[in-house]
């Protein structure tokens, strides 16, 4: 025993000299050594110590839109710790668990260390891309040279750029001035119908907002949840939960029915789980409309009320009844007066008034008697909210169902009420130092510019979308409208997470792939040359706040440490290549110069609008590392609609419609449209009859229409995020897979949850390595029988089956993506990929 | 002196698990090697399926089963009442891993859980059992606390993070997390919790939250008739599940 102490008390000051002696050692410099194989204690050596001094520095987390505050602690020049900044509006001193990931991902031993380009012509999963470090000068060159050679060949639109999750101004508002000044519109693909679009494309049809929700979870009292983890991926999901302490706990508390197609944390914190058929939702909130109108629980002050009944003169003659809606019988709409709302008597008369508890049952599953008691607590209780994502509307139905669950919130009043929900108000921002106006020459100016993105948005095949990512590689495969040249890609990587995505292999097999990942990933696997990107806790970058309680928040992220490899920030990283594109694209990016400058241009406004927490500069909102002012402008109360008067410091200064058409329900009535004015246009009509194959007259209703379930199976198939789960980057971290829970968790890998039933008819059990097959493919997963799913679905969430990631991700046990077996379908609508809509085989290997 | 407590509200977790992450985090734990783990239960099928969890540190009980079989004192209880192993003095025997019916103690030199495995991609020249790039600050090493990167052959555990909550000023009855100037000296655990589950505070301090919340909320203990009087409270609520002692039927 003493021998023991004695041993560990030397080896602890040795321990304390070696440390030393490492940190002096980094301070000559960051050294190079290729291909990703410096090990970590070189990388930590690197940064300069700081004398057993803690600093802080303000940042926000990366690992989901939500951009949560964050404290990054760095002391003896590591970064150990990353906590929730206090005194920010978006974090609040907390964070998710993958708030705490931060420092796994800066010190990860695969990281790349610097620029490299391939030196293996040959192209394939299996093929070594026998990468050589090259410089920096080397790199961009190599990519400033394609693309002057592609301007001179009138050729710029086949050089594209693909991102994932932009952050603002330094990055996507970079890659948006490339794409004008270069002249291609395939710099600045987005990947926004791969993730979220038909909530936001719901949103513009019905109320004229395209995007998220910004919602107040405090004061809501009832909260109806279609297909969102609001406890596991909904964004913000560190703001849920801490909205989830004060629902549950406050003297009246919110009660919440969520419905899903597996009982997962959120379902199970509930009162009350709904375990539906996939792709039916919109039947199930129909059913819920239906009865708000029969039973007369709509709320009166938004959407208005019938006239009332003019009775005869005679006081003699037999009284006649109210108006009111009764199931199976149309309404004059002459006899409703509408208020906030468009076309109610309309929708009634064409969809609704057949839509009851039973007519649901047959489509969704769920009992009546289950519809009409949600249908009550909803209608009875305020104020009330539905909220839903990609498990309601990742469907070819999708829009149409997702319309009438939005169309609940309008029914109930919610809408810019208070404990309901409203959109996210822009920030501020001062002007970028240079025009880039002053900088169009002809060749970007030509009319010869206006070619099709080669993901055909905005053209006769997709009218409505945003963005539509997922057709990218079969269009280029097909060589229409045309084949890209090259393609630079930032993080995103559809050849893992695209629908479908082996058809990526394909063609970035043909190109000339760039991807600026800090990470080894798939697409490196495919890439010529690999720009690695620092990664967060080593960056300067900006963006406003995704939607959360509605007032605007600016967020800024400073580098905790120096970079620690040869890695360069994505923005600046296109700055520099802009630098050397031929002609006034080249001189735009020298005067530009760098983010920073972007940045102090966007904080020169914060001088003459100061935020809540006095950031007025550039400085002071690097110290905070936020800036905002509160509180959300709007109120709708009780009917009217407010705005925030800053003197009564109180909802009190009336709106007039006009004010309230164009600030708030931005559609073309000014109203809340049960009958979409958006649909109706005339270009929409003729595509949407001839895709949803609909009379002219039912297009513009939220309606149910049975989901077309691709991939040929007889289950269907689900592909979750878990509350584990940072997006794509997270497969490689042992720390995340060692933890994943709950039921599809395993120390070593995830399962595939799969219905005791349905599990003994294939001969499956607990543990079993099963195959899920589909037309598209197949992967090889372990089972997991579990009762908690519905008998007709599997579910496999989307973390694990990389091939070309890093170290920790080659026994996973999960032989592929999830996406090898998800056919690419997508909602004609929003473009949105139906990631939940396949149907697959599961058969005992 | 003040006897430091947990109260985990079940009703208020969502089984996020930041606890988790947090702990792992601010301790340096290896992957999977949760001193503060989540614990999940599945049980029945729809519509009786139930998924439940069940956060759990250390308990550190009053009558610590873990210390009274420690044959070398490493095992012991603070005066502010915190279980901690002294690095200095175990010699791993595992004997308190046995015996604490809560299962919240690690020894170091275990199969890592996933490979490759740390330690050895981060390797230590010394007697730490690994060197991360992002361990904690060199002066929190503290082996006689059980506090740093786990040398080789000893047992680990949750320190109700030893090294924050022994430097709150005296008599502070709760470490609230939002308080700025109690922040730094609460557990890593309660600070990032986002629903708010998670209360720390002194529960011989009849002013603090804690003490208040067990009476009140009617906290409960796990395992309670095992005599072990944990420190750790769970508040019950609506809808927070304490396992059940049911019979454990181990498959053939
Ligand atoms: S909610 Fe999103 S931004 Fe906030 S801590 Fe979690 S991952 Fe990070
Ligand atoms: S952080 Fe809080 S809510 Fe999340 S699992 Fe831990 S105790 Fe529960
Ligand atoms: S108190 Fe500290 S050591 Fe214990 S579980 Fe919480 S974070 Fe981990």
């Amino acid at each position: 025993m003493d021998l023991e102490f004695l041993k560990t008390a030397i080896t602890r000051r040795r321990f304390l000299q070696a440390s030393a002696a490492a940190g002096a050692a980094g301070a000559a410099g960051v050294g190079f050594n290729g291909l990703g194989l410096r090990t970590l204690s070189e990388a930590q050596a690197s940064a300069a110590p700081s004398g057993g001094q803690t600093v802080i520095t303000k940042s926000f987390c990366h690992q989901c839109p939500a951009r949560c505050g964050i404290d990054v602690y760095t002391t003896d020049g590591r970064v150990h710790a990353v906590f929730g900044t206090l005194d920010n509006p978006l974090s609040m001193g907390k964070l998710c668990p993958k708030g705490h990931y931060g420092q796994y991902f800066l010190y990860n031993a695969d990281r790349f260390k610097g620029p490299m380009k391939r030196t293996n012509p040959k192209k394939g999963r299996t093929e070594d891309p026998k990468f050589v470090p090259i410089s920096w000068d080397e790199a961009l060159d190599t990519v400033a040279k394609r693309m002057n050679d592609l301007r001179a060949k009138n050729e710029s639109h086949r050089f594209g750029l693909i991102y994932g999750r932009g952050w603002g101004a330094t990055d996507v508002g970079v890659l948006q001035t490339l794409s004008k000044l270069y002249g291609s519109p395939n710099i600045g693909l987005g990947h926004s119908s791969m993730c979220s679009d038909g909530s936001e494309e719901t949103k513009k049809i019905l109320d004229g907002n395209h995007g998220y929700n910004a919602y107040d979870y405090a004061n809501t009292n009832y909260m109806l949840v279609f297909g969102a983890g609001f406890l596991e991926s909904f964004r913000p999901f560190n703001g849920n939960m801490q909205a989830w302490g004060v629902m549950r706990t406050k003297p009246a508390k919110t009660k919440v029915t969520f419905v899903d197609v597996h009982l997962n944390t959120s379902a199970a914190s509930s009162d009350r789980a709904v375990l539906i058929k996939p792709g039916t939702d919109g039947a199930m909130a129909l059913a819920i409309a239906h009865v708000l109108l029969t039973e007369g629980m709509w709320d009166r002050d938004f959407v208005g009320d019938f006239v009332p009944v003019t009775q005869p003169a005679d006081p003699d003659a037999p009284r006649l009844p109210s108006y009111k809606f009764e199931t199976g019988k149309t309404i004059d709409p002459a006899t409703f007066n509408q208020k906030w709302v468009l076309g109610l008597p309309e929708w009634w008369n064409a969809v609704l008034k057949d839509c009851t508890p039973e007519w649901a049952e047959k489509i969704t599953t769920v009992p009546a008697k289950i519809i009409h008691d949600v249908a009550r607590e909803f209608g009875t209780t305020r104020p009330a909210i539905a909220i839903f994502e990609r498990g309601a509307h990742a469907h070819t139905n999708g829009t149409y169902g997702a319309m009438a669950i939005h169309s609940l919130n309008a029914l109930a009043g919610s809408m810019f009420a208070q404990g309901g929900m409203a959109y996210q108000l822009k920030s501020p921002a001062g002007k970028w130092p240079v025009n880039l106006d002053d900088f169009m020459d002809d060749y970007a100016k030509s009319p010869e510019r206006k070619k099709p993105r080669i993901d055909m948005k905005g053209t006769d095949k997709w009218p409505m979308v945003s963005n539509m990512l997922q057709e990218v590689a079969k269009n280029h495969n097909a060589g229409a409208p045309y084949k890209l040249d090259s393609c630079m890609f930032y993080m995103t990587g559809p050849i893992f997470s695209g629908p479908d995505c082996t058809a990526w292999e394909k063609m970035l097999g043909e190109i000339f792939v760039i991807n600026t990942s800090p990470f080894p990933d798939e697409t490196s696997v495919f890439s010529d040359l690999i720009l690695p990107d620092h990664t967060y806790l080593e960056r300067l970058q900006v963006a406003d706040t995704y939607p959360f309680q509605g007032y605007p928040i600016s967020m800024i992220r400073t580098p905790a440490v120096k970079p620690i490899y040869d890695t360069r920030v994505f923005g600046d990283m296109l700055i520099d290549l802009g630098k050397r594109i031929k002609g006034s694209t080249g001189e735009y990016y020298k005067q530009l110069g760098n983010t920073e400058n972007i940045i102090k241009g966007i904080a020169s406004i914060f001088a003459e609008k100061p935020g809540d927490n006095g950031v007025n500069s550039y400085e002071s909102w690097k110290e905070k590392g936020v800036w905002y002012q509160k509180p959300y402008l709007y109120r709708q109360i009780r009917g009217e609609f407010f705005e925030w008067d800053k003197l009564t410091q109180s909802y009190s200064k009336p709106m007039k419609p006009e004010e309230v058409k164009e600030k708030l329900l931005k559609t073309p009535s000014g109203k809340f449209e049960f009958k979409s004015g958006y649909l109706e246009e005339e270009h929409h009509v003729h595509y949407l009859m001839e895709k949803f194959g609909l009379p002219a007259e039912m297009i513009a209703f939220p309606q149910y229409l049975p989901a077309n379930h691709a991939g040929g199976g007889d289950l269907h198939f689900v592909s979750p995020k878990l509350a584990m789960q940072a997006e794509g980057r997270s497969g490689n971290l042992p720390h995340v897979t060692a933890s994943i829970q709950p039921s599809q968790g395993g120390k070593k890998t995830v399962y595939l949850e799969i219905h005791p039933e349905t599990a003994a008819k294939r001969g499956i059990k607990d543990g079993d390595r099963v195959r899920i097959k589909s037309t598209v493919g197949s992967i090889e997963v372990y089972a997991r029988l579990y009762g908690g799913i519905r008998p007709d679905t599997v579910a496999l969430p989307m973390i694990h089956g990389h091939w070309g990631m890093g170290r920790w991700t080659k026994n996973s046990g999960v032989s592929g993506s999830t996406n090898e077996v998800t056919p690419n379908v997508s909602d004609a609508i929003s473009g949105q990929c139906c990631y939940h809509s396949a149907k697959v085989f599961v058969e005992k290997v | 002196m003040a006897k430091w407590g947990m109260v985990i509200d079940l009703e208020k977790c969502v089984g996020c698990q930041a606890c988790t992450i947090a702990c792992g985090m601010e301790n340096n734990r290896l992957p999977g090697e949760n001193w503060q783990d989540v614990i999940f239960f599945t049980e029945g099928t729809y519509p009786s399926a139930q998924l439940k969890w069940f956060p759990r540190p250390c308990q550190h009980c009053e009558n610590p089963s873990c210390m009274a079989v420690c044959p070398t004192g490493a095992t012991y209880k603070t005066e502010d009442g915190v279980v901690l192993v002294d690095w200095n003095k175990c010699i791993g025997c595992k004997y308190c891993m046995v015996a604490c019916p809560y299962g919240v103690r690690f020894y170091t030199d275990e199969k890592p859980l996933i490979a490759p495995d740390m330690r050895k991609v981060y390797p230590s020249k010394d007697d730490h059992s690994w060197n991360p790039p992002w361990k904690m600050p060199d002066a929190r090493e503290d082996w006689k606390h059980g506090v740093g990167i786990q040398p080789h052959d000893v047992v680990s555990k949750c320190t109700f993070c030893y090294h924050r909550v022994s430097k709150a000023p005296p008599g502070t009855p709760d470490l609230d997390p939002q308080d700025p100037k109690l922040r730094e000296f609460t557990p890593a655990c309660v600070v990032t919790c986002a629903p708010g589950a998670r209360f720390f505070g002194d529960l011989s301090n009849p002013e603090s939250n804690v003490s208040r919340m067990i009476g009140d909320k009617r906290g409960v203990r796990l395992l309670d008739q095992l005599g072990n009087k944990p420190q750790v409270y769970y508040l019950t609520g609506v809808g927070g599940a304490v396992p059940s002692n049911r019979a454990i039927h181990k498959k053939s």
